[in-house]
């Protein structure tokens, strides 16, 4: 057998084995993550009791909102204390329709996020089981039911309709963080399907007669349970009119619109029929036209004149407005020889790239989950001749549907160069084959650095280099952030806490700098998120969003497994060409297995580093990049470095002392009561007969009390146990970040006076 | 044909006339230049040296060399005849001597054995053949043009026999006789045989039957009817187009129909039929205390009003599209799908729209589910392949290497069909092996994989599309498809239908329309399918008209005459349970319920999105139920198995739905009832009529018998009479009138 083969069979072998070896090894650290909130929304103006579920959330303290006009308090018990994951939510009177990141406090720091919508509708929360036609439950016209699916179940409501009066059901799911595909159903009164939706569209009806209808809600595949929510309303809809949705979070692509300063509705419309070329809709650039992908296979066609030499930038929006739509431009020059027209073409323009290579769908992650580019359109064409000029937009998706609220904007420009930033935390593949899209809220452990991709999609021509920075960070918590290089599309903000930080939180802001025609041009940057922690996205599909915003949090009940960081805090000054050490200082907190870390680096101008390991145990490792080999031109950086590595984690280990102290004090309470009660008994056995019965009462009290202990400390027990089991070791992988790394490199002084200055 | 079997006399007279007209056109024959087209390669077809078993197997022919099918390439067969190995297979010095010939005679051993007699004509002319110099003929040699079959039309007694002629016409005016050297096949064997020269023999079946002559890539066929000649003096008073079509069909052919059927014979078949469903109890009791006179319209109504007939036929469509799970991760693909399919049915979508969101489907398969056919179906050639049988029922599956043996088709119209799938662009989603669709921008076009050539797209037997870079080709195949003048569209939708209710389509099989395998009743088709798109592609017009007609209520029992009629629908054909409808069937009867993975309880067979559940339900297995593999309906297994009778008898699903908890027979011994109110609620929920009283009879004496358990010791009433009313719902359930619809 050859080493190779032997190599394969021992893997093949490998393979057969039982996954527990596998399975034990978790993939990072856990993060306190908010998974939900019921009821997941509340009526404008009035307060709501919620109940929340989460994971690694313990001690939760408060419940936060990304609005100011809604505020949460815990809810107290009849003894006054707080009742365990309870909130009383206020929605202000003036709250805007709209939805909102909830999150939590806990032991770890901030949570992920969960959405919170609001409404100008009247509300209530689903309490019991309505899964048949017998126990459906009433939703009065113009209302909003909270509820979570049932698995493998069909949801049933019923409601009154009158004759003629049309009424619109919108079931949000898919946009407020739910794993439900709704499909809503409108069914005669013994269930018999009437009409439905099953792709998220707005479901309208009009009876035909009055009578009770019922509206049946289930899942495309009939999963369920707490992570199916839905916010099921019921509304009146004369006429024809297309009724508002209910609020969506917004989707990662649409981090690139609006343009800056872009009217709130376009000064244009689109008038049909424009479909043909002979009826195109005349137009004067710039332009900004509303207009929509409807009916079926609909193509607006636009005409203008241009002179030579213009430039012209074209952009869509619509995907980015949360529709399902492709568009697609076509420019053409109109050329006319007596009657007979000739069309050349001038420009195709199509999706807006994703600035950093999105992951494929195969084995293992070979780049962010993320995708802020756009099937909508962001291009330029340029007029090389005087003209009458063309211009069609069509929806690459609409062939044959027929959806009049697939809307789209035109804006047709003038270059107005800019940028627009996102931001989401680093995801890699961590073990062999894992494809774990993790929600990552940003909840440091002291000494713990975390690593964000910031990606920019260029407007109009611009490629400039662009600084990135934070602010509104806790305290003990400091950034630095890995610029974006001239044309490059990202790079990357390192967020550090202090080995020695307390806990904190605040709501921070990452920006993005940068020169524009002479002109400083600051941008906030928009922070993505996966909604849920998604072990293994082979099989479910994980949904990313934008964020509302980006609370920063630092706790101390655990510390980072290890830290690694400069043994100085200062910039590391170098001549080009140089060969600069940089001693690093690391601080071992948890077992690693192996024998070192490999690490590679981030920055630009250290892209070509190779990767180096750091020995384990060591408290000091020098690293040496040889600026010369790595050709990085003179200029200040920034750097950081990464890596993947395996470490026995302990979850929450103080917990076990506190649960083991608990523990022992109920049992030293059980002993002391039992004895008194033992006493007490003895007494009453032994009193004389006038003092017998209130001996007895006494003794019975006291009994109860040794039972109530009893039952106390098997509580206490038993909590010890849960904790002690949780804080088991396991090996755990996560990404590891150093603390950056700040480098000045200068020009190393011409050694020949052979070049003359030129004067 | 035997030498020392005794010939009838008339096929004696046959094959003399044939023989002298062989023996004169031999003798022409010698002295006229041979052309490799015309006379050598009709006699390797004939001979099958050129047949897809031998050596025109795909690509590597047999043992070195190769011929093409059917010799639809000459100029190659050529090439391998006279040029390949250094011309080995040819000896010009002695033609007699070529490998050629010899391996064709048997004479050097030969794997397929003797194809060719040397005393034959054929043998004769491919002597002459090579010692003529081997020519392959001048371009301005006469081409064939057609054959003609004579007689074409021709009535025939059963059990008898008639001598076909073919003769050639060529490009020059002149003819050939070549009855000897074409190729005949009837398309329904148990009607007719053919000889080897083209003698038909019929049998004792009345009907149609043709068949179909082949030769040198022409075809032409011979439509036989085979009258029965009965007197037909009743006919039902005609409701619609349909009745008119069969019954003057009937009497023509001299068949007499059996009765229209009983009220209760209706109510199952039609729910059956429609909804795949027995009707429930309320429903027969209902219906047959009407006293309404349209009732019967009012039942297909309201059967076609019920998400029911949506959830049936969802369940035929989806299977034929290829909803199928071959990983987990297929099931929000193939729930979607189906449910699409499903609601297109339930909201009666005209079928031209289904079909053109099917076709022209773009974007994911969550936001527009047609999509999930191009997840399945993902090449061109594939594509069209499924549309043309699907939709157009025409097989082009041959076409895509050679000209279509049987059919007009040829390679560039094989090509021209798939260069409307040639602008279907995809980008990869989040799971993988699932695409979304758009439109490609872009001329569309496709490669000619024989002449490397580039083709635009055509519908069939239509001129060449120029379409717009700009639009999707998918809508313009849609818009060809969906005219009124559609040669394919509407009638193969109508033959689909028409077969899902009368067990046999009007062309047999329903998705093979061509020339030469014409439909038994041609007017009726036609005005189906002139029905069909008069009223807009609506499909439940179609089925309305179907059930309502007087044929489709024909009695299943046959009179005196018409019992050996299996094509003419003088009765209804009974057929049995589609396997989702008789496990349901099974479950409504019982009261249990079958679970299904991932799906709300409750619910039924008929409503399950894909094939997954094949693997769970080993009786859906047994019943043939389809894995969505083909778009051929015959995927479905309808044929009755050893297997399947003793799932029924045997089987631990079945048995356990016999004792069901809350099932029929322990509700049943709950209720307070007599035995007569309990045997009759069985029959009338089993096969929607009363019991007769000796079979009540024989049910009150069944159950009334003592019982013991395994251990042989008595067991109290309550348990007996439950197991007696077990093993009487376990015995209905094996009669063929319960297993069948009739």
């Amino acid at each position: 057998m050859t080493a190779k083969s032997a190599i394969n069979l021992a893997l093949g072998l490998l393979a057969l084995l039982p996954s527990t070896a596998v399975v034990a090894q978790q993939v990072c650290l856990p993060a306190p993550r908010l998974l939900t909130v019921m009821p997941m929304g509340g009526q404008i103006g009035s307060s709501v009791e919620v109940q929340i579920t989460g994971e690694s959330i313990e001690d939760v303290s408060e419940l936060l909102f990304s609005t100011p006009k809604i505020t949460a308090k815990p809810v107290t018990g009849p003894d006054g204390k707080p009742l365990e994951n309870k909130f009383l939510v206020a929605i202000a009177p003036d709250a805007p329709v709209g939805v909102y990141d909830a999150r939590v406090i806990s032991r770890l720091g901030i949570s992920s996020a969960r959405a919170f919508s609001t409404s100008h509708l009247p509300e209530q929360t689903r309490e019991k089981a309505n899964i048949s036609v017998e126990t459906a439950m009433k939703l009065p016209v113009n209302s909003i039911c909270n509820a979570t699916m049932t698995k493998r179940a069909v949801d049933y409501y019923y409601f009154s309709g009158v004759k003629g009066q049309r009424i619109a059901v919108d079931c949000a799911a898919v946009g407020i963080d739910s794993k439900l595909t709704p499909v809503v159903i409108i069914a005669d009164a013994q269930g018999r399907d009437i009409v439905l939706n099953r792709t998220g569209g707005v479901l309208y009806f009009t009876p035909t007669a009055d009578g009770t209808y019922l509206v049946k809600v289930h899942g495309l595949t009939f999963s369920g349970g707490p992570e199916h929510f839905y916010r099921l309303a019921l509304v009146a809809a004369p006429g024809d009119e297309l009724i508002t949705r209910q609020p969506a979070t917004p989707l990662v692509s649409s981090m690139s619109w609006p343009p800056v300063n872009l009217a709130a509705s376009a000064q244009t419309k689109e008038t049909e029929p424009n479909n043909q070329q002979i009826q195109a809709q005349k137009i004067t650039l710039p332009c900004d036209i509303a207009g929509s992908f409807y009916p079926a296979a609909d193509v607006d066609t636009y005409e203008f004149t241009a002179k030579k030499g213009e430039a012209w930038w074209v952009e869509v929006a619509s995907e980015r407005l949360g529709l399902n739509t492709d568009a697609f431009v076509l420019v053409q020059r109109v050329t006319k020889d007596g009657e007979k027209e000739t069309l050349t073409d001038i420009a195709e323009l199509n999706d807006i790239a994703s600035p950093m290579k999105v992951s494929s769908n195969g084995y293992s992650y070979d780049g962010p989950p993320y995708n802020a580019g756009s099937p909508d359109v962001l291009g330029k064409f340029e007029i090389k001749e005087d003209g009458t000029y063309r211009l069609q937009v069509r929806d690459l998706f609409g062939g044959t549907r027929n959806e009049p609220g697939n809307v789209y904007r035109l804006i047709v420009r003038q270059a107005a160069p800019d940028f627009t930033l996102a931001a989401w935390a680093v995801h890699m593949t961590l073990r062999n084959g894992d494809r774990a899209a993790l929600s990552k809220p940003v909840a440091l452990r002291a000494g713990a650095s975390m690593a964000m991709e910031v990606v920019v999609v260029r407007r109009d021509g611009f490629d400039g280099e662009i600084e990135l920075f934070m602010e509104g960070l806790p305290s003990g918590v400091s950034t630095s952030g890995l610029k974006i290089a001239k044309g490059k599309s990202y790079g990357h903000m390192i967020i550090s806490a202090a080995s020695d930080a307390k806990p904190a939180h605040s709501v921070a802001k990452i920006f993005g700098r940068a020169i524009i025609n002479g002109n400083t041009v600051t941008h906030p940057c928009r922070v993505a998120s996966m909604e849920w922690p998604v072990r293994d996205a082979k099989q479910e599909i994980p949904s990313p969003r934008l964020m509302a915003d980006m609370p920063v949090s630092v706790s101390d009940s655990e510390k980072a497994p290890v830290t690694i960081a400069p043994n100085e805090n200062k910039i590391w000054e170098a001549k080009s060409g140089d060969i600069l050490k940089i001693p690093l200082k690391l601080t071992w907190r948890d077992e690693f297995t192996g024998t070192g870390i490999g690490l590679r680096t981030y920055g630009t101008g250290f892209e070509g580093m190779k990767e180096f390991e750091i020995p384990l145990k060591s408290s000091k490792h020098e690293v040496v990049l040889d600026l010369g080999a790595l050709k990085t031109p003179p200029g200040n950086y920034t750097i950081a470095f990464y890596g993947s590595a395996v470490s026995r984690y302990r979850y929450n280990p103080a917990a076990v002392a506190e649960a083991e102290l608990a523990q022992k004090k109920a049992e030293e309470e059980e002993e002391a009561l039992a004895a008194t009660a033992k006493k007490l008994a003895e007494e009453a056995a032994k009193a004389p007969t006038d003092k017998k019965s209130e001996a007895a009462n006494a003794a019975k009290i006291a009994a109860e009390k040794q039972k109530q202990a009893e039952a106390a400390t098997a509580e206490a027990a038993k909590r010890m146990k849960t904790v002690s089991n949780t804080a088991t070791p396991q090996d755990t992988v996560d990404i590891i970040v150093s603390e950056p790394i700040h480098i000045s490199i200068k020009d190393t002084p011409t050694k020949t006076a052979a070049v003359t200055p030129k004067k | 044909m035997d030498p020392k079997q005794p010939l009838l006399p008339t096929a004696f007279i046959a094959l003399m006339a044939m023989f002298y007209s062989a023996l004169v056109g031999f003798a022409a024959e010698a002295s006229r230049p041979l052309n490799f087209v015309n006379d050598v390669v009709p006699i390797l077809t004939k001979s099958s040296c050129n047949s897809g078993g031998c050596h025109a197997k795909a690509v590597t022919g047999q043992r070195g060399f190769r011929l093409s099918l059917l010799g639809f390439e000459p100029e190659e067969d050529y090439e391998h005849i006279v040029k390949e190995g250094k011309g080995r297979r040819i000896f010009r010095p002695a033609p007699e001597q070529s490998l050629f010939l010899l391996k064709a005679a048997n004479i050097v051993p030969h794997g397929g054995g003797k194809k060719l007699d040397p005393d034959s004509e054929g043998y004769r002319t491919i002597v002459n053949w090579i010692a003529q110099g081997l020519p392959y003929g001048f371009t301005n040699d006469p081409q064939l043009v057609s054959i003609e079959v004579s007689p074409n039309r021709l009535s025939m007694k059963a059990k008898t026999e008639q001598q076909l002629k073919v003769i050639a016409r060529y490009s020059d005016g002149s003819d050939r006789n070549v009855t000897h050297l074409a190729l005949y096949e009837p398309n329904d064997k148990s009607m007719a045989e053919t000889s080897e020269n083209g003698l038909i023999k019929t049998s004792d079946i009345p009907g149609y039957v043709a068949v179909m002559v082949r030769y040198a890539g022409k075809v032409s066929v011979a439509s036989v009817s085979i009258p029965l000649g009965a007197p037909v003096d009743r006919l039902p008073t005609a409701k619609n187009f349909i009745d008119q079509h069969v019954f003057a069909n009937l009497k023509q052919i001299g068949i007499p129909p059996s009765p229209v059927c009983d009220d209760t014979t209706f109510l199952r078949r039609v729910s059956l039929d429609i909804a795949g469903r027995l009707p429930t109890t309320e429903e027969t009791q209902s219906f047959l205390t009407s006293t309404e006179p349209k009732k019967r319209d009012l039942v297909i109504e309201a059967l076609l009003n019920s998400p029911d007939y949506a959830d049936y036929f969802a369940n035929k469509w989806t299977a034929l599209l290829k909803n199928k799970r071959d990983d987990k991760a297929d099931i929000t693909a193939n729930f979607a799908f189906h449910a699409w399919m499903r609601d297109s049915l339930l909201a009666n979508k005209r079928y031209d729209e289904i079909v053109r969101q099917i076709l022209g489907a773009t974007g994911t398969i969550v936001a527009n589910p047609a999509v999930a056919w191009y997840k399945r179906v993902k090449e061109p050639t594939q594509q069209l392949e499924d549309v043309a049988q699907l939709f157009l029922g025409v097989r082009m599956q041959c076409a895509q290497c050679h000209h279509h043996p049987f059919e007009r088709w040829s390679q560039q119209d094989y090509y021209s069909l798939s260069a409307f799938f040639s602008q279907v662009g995809r980008k990869p989603t989040a799971i993988a092996d699932e695409d979304l669709i758009y439109h490609k921008r872009g001329i569309a076009q496709t490669e000619n994989k024989k002449t490397h050539l580039p083709v635009k797209p055509a519908g069939l037997g239509q001129p060449t599309l120029d379409i717009p870079p700009d639009e999707d080709p998918r809508l313009k195949l849609a818009d060809w498809m969906s005219e009124k003048s559609n040669p394919f569209f509407a009638k193969s939708l109508v033959n689909r239908y028409w077969k899902h209710f009368f067990k046999r389509g009007l062309i047999e099989p329903e998705d093979d329309i061509r020339d030469t395998n014409p439909a038994t009743n041609p007017e009726l088709l036609d005005a189906l399918a002139q029905h069909f798109i008069e009223s807009g592609f609506d499909l439940k017009a179609v089925i309305r008209a179907i059930t309502q007609s007087q044929t489709y209520q024909l009695s299943a029992f046959p009179n005196e005459h018409n019992a050996i009629d299996n094509q003419n629908f003088s009765h209804y054909y009974p057929k049995r349970m589609q396997a989702e409808v008789l496990l349901d069937a099974i479950d409504q009867l019982t009261g249990a319920k079958s679970d299904f993975a991932d799906l709300p309880a409750g619910t039924r067979a008929i409503s399950l999105p894909d094939n997954s559940y094949n693997r769970a339900s080993p009786f859906l297995k047994v019943f043939g139920r389809p894995e969505g593999e083909s778009v051929c309906e015959c995927e479905r297994v309808q044929t009755s198995s050893l297997a399947q009778s003793l799932h029924l008898m045997n089987a631990s699903d079945v048995k356990a739905k016999l004792t069901a908890s809350n099932g029929r027979a322990e509700r049943l011994v709950k209720e307070d009832k007599t035995e007569s109110q309990r045997i009759r609620e069985i029959y009338l929920a089993a096969f929607s009529r009363e019991p007769a009283p000796e079979e009540v009879r024989i049910a009150e004496n069944y159950l009334s018998q003592p019982r013991t358990d395994a251990q042989g010791k008595p067991l109290d009433s309550q348990r007996a009479i439950r197991q007696g009313y077990e093993d009487l719902l376990w015995a209905i359930i094996n009669t063929k009138e319960f297993l069948y619809n009739h």
